[in-house]
């Protein structure tokens, strides 16, 4: 294999990385939200429920997460899985997981917002969504801008974990070619991938908290 | 005519009764300070105003609706579109402020114009920046709360407040998070609001300031009114109480 042949490999294999980077965002960054919102809710059942999910999906490995939703439907309820549900499970088992990190992230940055903007939004008439959208919201995400891009970059990286159960991405490739190889190249190679990923999350990052950066 | 009356208003903390059974009302035009010691109410009868804490019992009547009615001793309050209708009677500048920080001057002012009250842009903008001549920031109308003073912020609260065609001001301690010199600049507006006979109630620690601006003067302690009556009452007061309080603060 030439090394023109393997980076076309590990190429192939970001591409599955990044998608499941994608996918994963698009689904627990919403869900988060509505997993913060439980978890401040007034009424208990509806705040324990989410508590201990939190608590689970921090408590527990990623990778066991992940065997658990990609074997479970099979081993607990005998339904048959498709080679499809590889790639589907993975994206189950990071979105629900991520949710709960951003959740919690959430959750501090709103509880963190001085009571005084609630009130003066009360007093200007603004009705309860207005205020969280209006006045709340915008910053929050400021004030939380830091702890989601911790928690992105990490998610760059535990794309690879979907070697777990052999979803081809590119950690996955790499350690294919590695072993048939016996060469630490394409391992090497991948590391810089994965470098260079971040590299263009972080920048990505830095460029939205600058956005915010108008006011203090 | 009585814009605001509160009748036998009484409140608790976790068992601590913060106000106990009181009982005013203020005319349209009149300028009212209310003044005491920390701890003895006066911020938070004023909270029980403007519906930012809810009363125990007694009752809150503004331009003679009830905003909350006493029912066998227990505070009812009015539904939802009355009070938010209620609402708009009053408004209360802050003792931080609490302006929006993400929003620039203008819009903290029209903002609410727009979402809430329905104006066109156009029309919250002109009354906005016509605010912000009144009080010398019309400079300032795209800077950020962060870049101003917070004499400059005051005087911006002061505005977006305004901007509302309230009835009634409320100010809670609208001085008390500055420095003498940014102090003067925000009394100066507001006695210029009292020479426009705006109808004002103001719980300051600034006895000179109250003197000056005040039609009437109310002293609470521990939770009750102690004394009322027009400044010169209350700096020859025969409280000694009253008198003292005055003296060590003037």
């Amino acid at each position: 294999m030439t090394f023109g042949t393997i980076l076309f490999q590990l190429s192939k294999g970001l591409l599955v990385s990044v998608e499941i980077f994608v996918l994963t965002l698009v689904f627990s960054l919403p869900l988060g939200f509505i997993v913060a919102f439980g978890r401040m809710s007034k009424n208990p059942i509806i705040r324990t429920i989410t508590k201990v999910y939190i608590s689970i999906m921090r408590g527990t490995p990623l990778m066991l997460q992940l065997l658990v939703v990609y074997f479970g439907p099979n081993l607990l309820f005998g339904v048959r899985i498709g080679e499809n549900y590889r790639f589907v499970a993975v994206i189950i088992a990071f979105s629900i997981n991520y949710a709960a990190y951003f959740a919690e992230i959430y959750r501090s940055g709103i509880e963190s917002m001085p009571v005084g903007q609630y009130e003066a939004a009360k007093m200007l008439g603004y009705n309860k969504a207005q205020t969280f959208f209006l006045i709340i919201l915008p910053q929050v995400i400021k004030r939380i801008l830091p702890s989601v891009t911790n928690e992105i970059i990490t998610l760059v990286k535990d794309t690879s974990l979907s070697f777990a159960i052999a979803q081809a991405e590119m950690f996955t490739t790499a350690k294919q070619i590695s072993a048939a190889q016996t060469s630490i190249m394409p391992l090497m190679a991948a590391g810089v991938f994965y470098y260079i990923f971040n590299a263009i999350v972080a920048w990505g990052m830095e460029r939205v908290e600058k956005a915010f950066s108008y006011y203090r | 005519m009585k814009l605001l009356e509160m009748n036998h208003v009484q409140k608790t903390f976790d068992d601590l009764e913060v106000i106990k059974d009181i009982s005013l009302s203020v005319e349209k035009g009149e300028v009212v300070s209310v003044i005491g010691p920390s701890g003895s109410g006066k911020s938070t009868l004023l909270r029980c105003a403007v519906m930012l804490e809810k009363m125990e019992s007694g009752d809150l009547i503004y331009e003679g609706r009830y905003a909350a009615r006493d029912v066998n001793g227990k505070s009812v309050y009015a539904d939802k579109n009355e009070l938010k209708e209620i609402r708009e009677i009053f408004g209360l500048v802050f003792q931080n402020f609490n302006l929006f920080p993400h929003y620039s001057v203008l819009k903290n002012i029209t903002d609410s114009l727009v979402k809430v009250d329905k104006l066109s842009k156009k029309e919250a903008n002109e009354r906005g920046m016509e605010l912000l001549k009144q009080l010398g920031l019309e400079d300032k109308a795209d800077a950020y709360p962060y870049q101003l003073s917070g004499g400059q912020q005051q005087r911006v609260s002061i505005a977006r407040a305004l901007a509302k065609n309230p009835d009634i001001l409320f100010f809670d301690e609208p001085t008390s998070a500055l420095d003498p010199e940014l102090t003067v600049e925000v009394l100066k507006v507001i006695k210029e609001l009292a020479a426009k006979h705006m109808t004002m109630i103001i719980v300051t620690h600034e006895m000179q300031f109250a003197r000056e601006v005040s039609d009437r003067i109310i002293f609470m302690e521990d939770g009750v009114i102690k004394g009322q009556g027009t400044p010169d009452e209350m700096f020859n007061s025969e409280d000694s109480r009253i008198r003292e309080f005055i003296g060590k603060l003037s």
